[in-house]
């Protein structure tokens, strides 16, 4: 593995994560004591989220590959009496999604502004931002659940004050799936931490690395707890099923919300399963694996079958993001190296790639006010580069070889084929479908004749170019060259597939041929 | 030979009991109408003094070289348990005479007779707090109860009030009789009224040859109880009273009244009778899930902002049930966690509630609230705060209140019970919900088209307006600075100690039961 | 055997007071019923207190009855307010509040 980096074991700024989370919460305390009609408030907003963007570029450009553990940890004791500890760390799995909510926030800001109550709409950016860092970062369950919960608030003030349609009934929606799905969380997470402390012998801890090392729990207990994690996550993810939240949250927000609810906020729940699901019980993960994949092809088959029949070209996408999501957890619940590091790395293409779309419709609709694909049409005449650019995004989100989407995809199909075969099978129609309903929906809103209001749609202007530039140059730079990207996450996911074949060995309670060995 | 006494243990209650009992006298001895402010000075500043003596007690009990004692022949136990409880109630009845002057000016409650009242309900709820004794504990009972029928019967000018306070006391003169009766069987099952002596008589098996009548106790105790804690199925008082009860009134009740009540239940049942927990713990989880889903539930269908407010005290008081139901060292301590909390958080709500009404009592339609933000938004702000901690949010105190709860459900291995608590906790949350989206996602109308949005009932309503810029002619809301200061301190608290939670925790964690130990 | 009769007669009172309450509609025979289940508390702590020898339970017995007294004294007050409003005493018609 050629490390590019100059290899620093002790980072010169140990507290860069504590900077990082707490970044945007000052620049939410800024932002409250500025004016209410202040011009400077985008501004502003944008520059705390872009300062947040420089520390955690630094962390990607320093992380070392090579440790499959943790880098830059703090770990200040916050409530002794429960053990309950300030503890942040990033390693391979967490670092680009860090990555990816760094960028996307700056972009979502800056892309739009609303029309009034401008000044509380960023202050709620900047807390969600807060809480999404936060998730990513935290090491400790405890703190994790505060992360995971506390999104909610900001989010759903986004999507029910400055949302479209039914905005209220939307955002009420959404709180209350995601609240009922982290409630079952939280006696998961308390359970856990007692059943760990009873067992082990130790005073309580939340540690997530103290509990996942030490495999005290006994099997079924761990399997409940499981179950209790997953829950919350796959209310998030979310898993078919449990998915109705999702397209009337996403069409309903506003742009930028819905940017960070596709590109950030469901990957609270694909990275919940990694992190918390696998790490901390991979017995019970191995056991659940097959239901689990199979919720997984189930919200792939569905999600493309159910985009197919939108005309609402947002809601296609919501669709479309939950066939995404359900490909990225085939690939993590392949429970193998190929597996797990696709489906990372679908998480951050998705982020791109769906944020990218979800930039364009939100553009489209403030020059049409319409997202009906039957009334668009023949935009490529009158704005090209949107049309290319579009074009792009959607290729890439299509899985185009050279694109980002294909290593991702190829990936996850690899290590979803070596353990899972016909699961397998089912989740590459899905991507075929997947194709196939977005490249339809581009060629009749793109294509064709514009006619009335179509033909004088004014192409992007200097500032949604810019905005959406780094997101294009991302899909490209990924697509030819994901090397940096994958040796920075192969050590952790290695590491992470070791654990498991070490408390759940893969032949142990399937009677499959185990082909998916840890092999780099 | 008289037993000794230590003044120093009674300081809270001579303060609160004598100064309401001097204010009395001198209010019926002076003549001359006094200012309206005056008694409610005195009042404060009766209230601080307590306040001053219970900090101070906690200091001498948390001492290591000193810890718990007891006086008048062990019949008052100053332990951590009855100086947290103590400094609960005081801080209920402080913050609601500090806001109370809005309801004394503008609906026009006695001010003298509310200061007394309170004050003497104050001196009940701490004598209840550190009683060591069945015979204290009723007495502390009943000071606490029957001034606190008198508080909600307060607001002379309205029927309302005087229903409310009619049917407070129909069923707390009956649930007090249940208590009784209950008390007087233990007393007769175990031969003594001290607590300590009937704990040491239960561990020893006094029961076993009178095991029906303990049970027969214990089941008449628990109904009693579970009427002063408003607890399913014994909540039917509840709404009426919060909704026609003064405000203040109200908000002592739910934040003072409420501790008291709870103190009584876990002294006696996660203290005294500890060695039958196998006996109780059975009925308390019954009462403790249905009281969680049926107070969420119920508050979904409410249509009005006081009751609704009740309904989330009934739900509250189940997870403090749940607290209860571990029967231990750790579920005691969230239960007072989740008493002391709660207290900041009822406190401040219906301080918010009252400066909303026209009245000091009556109902309120959650329309009333339609586009707050807007009008006011700081009241607003805190509001939403506090509902939200209500609700459980993280980085408040309402979370870390729900968290040891269920911890201690947890801990003690009775994952049902925290499931479906937590389960209710989210019906609740919607309920929470529907205030705050009425006050920042819904733009009124006129009053008329408002009150119609409100008539079509759950809080979903679809009706839209999506005005951009909307003109609301509604003037903003006259907020009193007394109230202002207690939304603004009990915001503040639910957010601070929310963030910071350890001193909070450590403090429910100090405050054990002598009787547990630690 | 002699104490069970004191208990058994208490029982009685306590549930012909739980009847009262329940089912009677005028307020001050509500009141009553109340201070007859209080009064079979006495019965109980009076023969119990004799029973185990102490006197804690007729301590006990007249604080419940100076309790009692001043209860009822609140009681009647809140009804005679209600009255003077109503001109009933019919606590079944005190139903302003739905819920």
């Amino acid at each position: 593995m050629d490390v590019v980096l100059a290899a620093a074991s002790t980072p010169d700024f140990p507290a860069v994560l504590v900077a990082v989370v707490l970044t945007p919460l000052v620049g939410a305390v800024v932002l409250a004591v500025l004016p209410r009609r202040s011009s400077m408030l985008q501004p502003v907003a944008a520059l705390f989220m872009l300062a947040a963007a420089a520390l955690v570029a630094w962390v990607v450009v320093d992380y070392t590959a090579g440790a499959g553990g943790f880098a830059y940890l703090i770990d200040q004791s916050w409530v002794s009496r429960i053990g309950f500890s300030w503890k942040l760390g990033v390693d391979g799995i967490s670092l680009f999604m860090l990555a990816l909510t760094a960028l996307l926030f700056p972009l979502a800001t800056l892309a739009a502004s609303p029309s009034r109550d401008r000044k509380s709409y960023f202050v709620w950016l900047l807390i969600l931002e807060f809480g999404c860092l936060g998730v990513f970062l935290a090491l400790d369950l405890l703190l994790f659940f505060l992360f995971f919960e506390v999104v909610l608030v900001p989010m759903y003030f986004l999507i029910g004050q400055w949302g479209h349609g039914n905005a209220r009934r939307s955002a009420v929606k959404f709180f209350l799936f995601t609240m009922f799905g982290s409630a079952l969380m939280l006696v998961g997470v308390l359970a856990t931490a007692f059943l760990h402390s009873a067992a082990a012998g130790v005073p309580l801890t939340f540690d997530l690395v103290t509990i996942a090392e030490s495999q005290v729990i006994s099997a079924s207990a761990a399997r409940w707890a499981f179950l209790a994690f997953a829950l919350g996550f796959a209310v998030k993810v979310p898993l078919a099923g449990l998915h109705t939240w999702l397209p009337d949250a996403h069409t309903d927000a506003p742009t930028a919300g819905s940017v960070i609810l596709a590109g950030v906020l469901l990957k609270l729940g694909t990275y919940g399963f990694v992190r918390f699901g696998l790490y901390l019980f991979p017995e019970a993960s191995r056991f659940f694996a097959p239901l689990m994949l199979t919720f997984g092809v189930v919200g792939i088959v569905y999600g493309a079958a159910v985009a197919a029949m939108q005309r609402d070209l947002k809601r296609l996408i919501a669709y479309s993001s939950v066939a995404h999501l359900g490909f990225i957890v085939l690939g993590i619940f392949a429970l193998n190296v190929e597996g797990l590091s696709g489906g990372l790395l679908q998480m951050v293409n998705h982020g791109i790639t769906t944020g990218a779309l979800f930039l364009l419709v939100g553009w489209l609709y403030e020059r049409r006010h319409t997202r009906e694909i039957s009334e668009l049409g023949g935009l490529a005449r009158p704005a090209p580069i949107m049309a290319a650019v579009f074009l792009l995004v959607t290729l890439a989100s299509v899985g185009l070889p050279g694109l980002n989407g294909f290593v991702g995809e190829f990936l996850v199909l690899l290590g979803a084929f070596s353990s899972h075969r016909w699961w397998a099978v089912a989740a590459t129609v899905g991507v075929i479908l997947a194709a196939v309903y977005l490249l339809w929906a581009f060629g009749r809103v793109f294509w064709g004749r514009a006619t009335g209001e179509n033909a004088k749609l004014p192409d992007l202007s200097w500032r949604e170019r810019l905005v959406v530039a780094p997101l294009l140059a991302l899909i490209l730079f990924l697509g030819i060259y994901p090397r940096p990207v994958l040796d920075r996450m192969e050590p952790s996911v290695e590491h992470l597939v070791q654990h498991l074949e070490e408390h759940a060995p893969s032949g142990a309670d399937s009677a499959r041929p185990s082909v998916g060995q840890a092999s780099p | 030979m008289s037993p000794s006494v230590d003044w120093a243990a009674l300081l809270p209650q001579i303060f609160l009991g004598g100064g309401s009992l001097v204010m009395l006298t001198l209010g019926t001895l002076v003549r001359k109408r006094a200012p309206w402010w005056l008694p409610n000075v005195l009042g404060i500043g009766l209230t601080l003094a307590a306040f001053g003596s219970v900090v101070w007690q906690w200091v001498r009990v948390q001492d290591p070289s000193r810890g718990a004692f007891s006086t008048i022949a062990g019949t008052v136990q100053i332990d951590g348990f009855a100086v947290f409880l103590s400094g609960v109630v005081v801080i209920a009845a402080l913050l609601a005479l500090v806001f109370a002057p809005f309801s004394i000016r503008r609906a026009g409650l006695p001010p003298e007779e509310f200061s007394v009242l309170l004050l003497l309900s104050a001196a009940g709820g701490v004598t209840l707090a550190s009683a060591n004794d069945l015979i204290v504990l009723f007495l502390g009972l009943e000071v606490l109860s029957i001034a606190a029928y008198v508080l909600a019967a307060l607001d002379l000018r309205r029927a309302g009030s005087q229903e409310a306070g009619l049917k407070y006391f129909v069923l707390g003169a009956f649930a007090s009789a249940f208590f009784l009766y209950g008390a007087a069987l233990i007393y007769g099952a175990a031969g003594s009224t001290k607590l300590d002596s009937v704990a040491a008589a239960l561990a020893a098996g006094a029961g076993s040859n009178a095991r029906g009548m303990l049970l027969a106790g214990f089941a008449l105790l628990l109904v009693g109880l579970f009427f002063k804690v408003a607890a399913v199925p014994f909540h039917a008082w509840t709404p009426d009273v919060y909704e026609g009860a003064p405000s203040p009134a109200v908000a002592y009740m739910a934040a003072g009244v409420k501790a008291a009540g709870f103190a009584a239940l876990l002294r006696l049942f996660a203290g005294t009778f500890s060695a039958s927990s196998a006996d109780w713990r059975p009925a308390v989880a019954v009462v403790a899930v249905i009281t969680v889903l049926a107070g969420s539930a119920l508050g979904v269908i409410s249509g009005d902002v006081r009751r609704l407010l009740a309904y989330s005290s009934i739900g509250h008081a189940g997870f403090i049930l749940v607290g209860l139901e571990s029967a231990g060292a750790n579920g005691t301590s969230a239960s007072l966690l989740y008493l002391g909390v709660y207290a900041f958080m009822a406190l401040g709500s219906f301080a918010v509630v009252m400066v909303m009404g026209r009245d000091a009592s009556g109902s309120q339609p959650l329309a009333a609230y339609d586009g707050l933000a807007r009008r006011s938004p700081w009241l607003a702000l805190g509001f939403t705060l506090l509902l939200l901690a209500q609700a459980g949010l993280p980085f408040t105190t309402g979370f870390w209140a729900k968290f040891e709860v269920i911890g201690a459900a947890v801990q003690s291995r009775t994952y049902w019970l925290a499931a479906v608590s937590m389960l209710g906790a989210v019906v609740a949350a919607f309920v929470y919900l529907r205030l705050v989206v009425r006050m920042y996602l819904v733009r009124p109308g006129a009053d008329g088209d408002a009150l119609a949005s409100q008539k079509s009932g759950v809080g979903l309503a679809d009706d839209s307006r999506s005005g951009d810029e909307d003109s609301d002619s509604r003037p903003p809301v006259a907020v009193p600075r007394s109230v202002g200061f207690v939304v603004a301190v009990c915001a503040a608290v639910t957010l601070f100690f929310g963030v910071w939670p350890a001193p909070l925790l450590n403090l429910a964690g100090d405050a054990t039961l002598a009787v547990l130990g630690g | 055997m002699w104490l069970n009769q004191f208990l058994v007669l208490s029982a009685v009172l306590f549930s012909i007071g739980v009847y009262g309450v329940l089912a009677r509609r005028n307020g001050v025979l509500v009141l009553m019923s109340i201070e007859l289940i209080l009064n079979a508390v006495n019965i109980n702590l009076v023969a119990f207190g004799s029973y185990v020898q102490t006197v804690v339970g007729e301590v006990f017995a007249l604080f419940v009855i100076t309790v009692a007294a001043a209860e009822v004294g609140v009681g009647l007050a809140i009804l005679l307010l209600l009255y003077r409003n109503r001109r009933s005493v019919d606590i079944h018609d005190v139903d302003m509040m739905k819920g």
